[in-house]
């Protein structure tokens, strides 16, 4: 059983918004939300001041608080890793939006059921990566199977120093930042 | 498709806002119906009762409760979003869901709360029910009604610390993920409740019992308030950022820093007014002015509880770990 996960090489991210284009084309988000964003913030003293941009989605995380607090079971973890709703079994009771330290995720403001980044579930069955990686130009985005040592995340993980969002949730999430930031200019 | 993607950051989309007023007021029913289960329970259990003179604490009290808390969970399926699926609710047991225990905690308290309500009812009573069922229900249940009171107290207990953990199992929310907080609300629940029950309640005797229980609750409240709030100061970051709602008076925290001082007004204002009606001398019957101060010091006590709910409800909603 893969373990999939994703690698985000933050010095690689132009912040074309491409990415979140393509998010919300192939899997039809309400206008409004998102699956994944790119948040940029500045850092630093005006002059000397950096930028970073930074892609967020959900986190899949091995312990998923959403899937914790959900009453109904409709979040639930797959064996791949990946976190998905069950959108029948979703009442809208907000409790997942609440739990998730990283605010993914959203309400479908037609349909009333929480939403998020399934990874591109839809793809991974046809053997396709997320529709976010295949569309990034800068190659900032990296997908793939933790449990095979050749596969381009597992590379990436050993060869650089990656980190996660909000490592102190506990949450221990499946999406990593390669981060190298300059000196301000 | 909207023609700019701007993406959701800190600057577009700062803060969740996903619960409103309406699961404060669920929050709020809940908390006084817990109290009122747990008040009436001692109501009944405590020796030198007469049923015929505090009909109000002994009889109505017990029925009202549950009604109360069907009142607080019509408030939470307004909120829910798709409302015609919570059946989805029943059809599994989550452990590790607050809402999951809530949701399986409320079926079984209102019916079992209602029961206790029944049994209550003394035999020469039971010709204000209206329906012969309920008349043969309180005659069958009235034997166990000790039995009943003494769960109904212990439910009222887990409807109280419930309503808090509901809240503070979100480690995403610094404000609500404390431990205190479960504490806080339960002491609350308890503090309305006995407010409820002096103002139902007609004997001076009773009315003077439940205000010297509210006084130690409200006593402990504020105390409580403030190791919550000791507490998130000295500890992390974020923890420590999400009580500054409450203490920055601009005009965007407002109706924070308004609701901590008028939460810091009401208790001791109903704590001192308690103290004073029970230093008093008390006849058989009250005067309007000490009616007046008792009846002002149970309602300080309400809006305090619903202040509390309101505040940290929605103050929860702006703290983040990032």
């Amino acid at each position: 059983m893969p373990k999939y996960a994703m690698v985000i090489d933050q010095r690689r991210c132009v912040g074309c918004m491409a990415c979140v284009v393509a998010c919300k084309t192939e899997n039809g988000v309400a206008p409004e939300h998102f699956r994944t964003r790119v948040v940029e913030t500045v850092e630093g003293d005006f002059p000397k001041l950096r930028m970073e941009l930074r892609s967020e989605l959900c986190n899949h995380c091995d312990h998923p608080p959403c899937v914790n607090n959900c009453p109904t079971g409709a979040s639930y973890k797959k064996d791949d890793g990946t976190v998905q709703i069950n959108r029948t079994k979703c009442v809208g009771c907000k409790a997942c939006l609440a739990a998730c330290p990283y605010d993914a995720r959203y309400m479908d403001p037609d349909k009333g059921y929480a939403d998020k980044c399934t990874f591109c579930e839809h793809r991974l069955k046809e053997g396709k990566e997320p529709a976010c990686v295949g569309t990034c130009i800068g190659k900032s985005r990296i997908f793939g199977d933790l449990s095979d040592p050749k596969s381009a995340v597992s590379k990436l993980l050993r060869e650089n120093d990656a980190s996660v969002r909000i490592k102190e949730a506990g949450t221990l999430p499946r999406v990593y930042y390669i981060r190298k930031l300059g000196k301000a200019e | 498709m909207e023609i700019a993607i701007t993406g959701t950051n800190a600057v577009t989309y700062p803060n969740l806002h996903i619960w409103d007023w309406r699961i404060a007021i669920y929050l709020f029913l809940g908390g006084l119906s817990a109290g009122l289960m747990v008040m009436s329970s001692i109501s009944n259990l405590r020796k030198g009762k007469d049923v015929a003179m505090d009909k109000a604490c002994c009889v109505r009290g017990p029925l009202i409760a549950p009604l109360i808390l069907a009142v607080g969970m019509f408030f939470i399926w307004l909120d829910v979003e798709r409302k015609f699926n919570t059946f989805w609710f029943f059809l599994t047991f989550q452990p590790l869901s607050p809402m999951s225990w809530g949701s399986w905690g409320v079926g079984i308290i209102i019916p079992l709360s209602f029961c206790y309500g029944l049994s209550t009812v003394p035999e020469e009573m039971r010709g204000m029910l209206k329906y012969d069922i309920l008349k043969l229900l309180s005659a069958k249940l009235h034997p166990y009604m000790r039995r009943l009171a003494m769960i109904n107290f212990g439910l009222g207990i887990f409807l109280g610390i419930y309503t808090g953990v509901l809240l503070s199992a979100f480690v995403a929310r610094p404000l609500w993920n404390s431990s205190i907080l479960p504490l806080l609300f339960l002491n609350s629940a308890l503090s309305t409740g006995a407010a409820l029950l002096i103002m139902m309640a007609k004997r001076p005797s009773v009315k003077l019992f439940f205000t010297k229980i509210d006084i130690w609750l409200i006593f402990a409240e504020i105390v409580i308030i403030f190791l919550f709030f000791y507490g998130h100061y000295t500890s992390t970051g974020p923890q420590r950022l999400s009580i500054m709602p409450f203490f920055s008076f601009t005009s965007e925290y407002f109706f924070y820093a308004a609701s901590i001082i008028l939460i810091w007004i009401l208790f001791p204002l109903a704590l001192v007014l308690k103290l004073m009606e029970v230093k008093e001398e008390h006849g058989d019957t009250l005067t309007s002015s000490q009616l007046f101060k008792m009846k002002l010091s149970a309602v300080m006590v309400l809006l305090g509880g619903l202040i509390i709910r309101l505040a940290f409800l929605y103050a929860g909603q702006l703290s983040r770990l990032s």
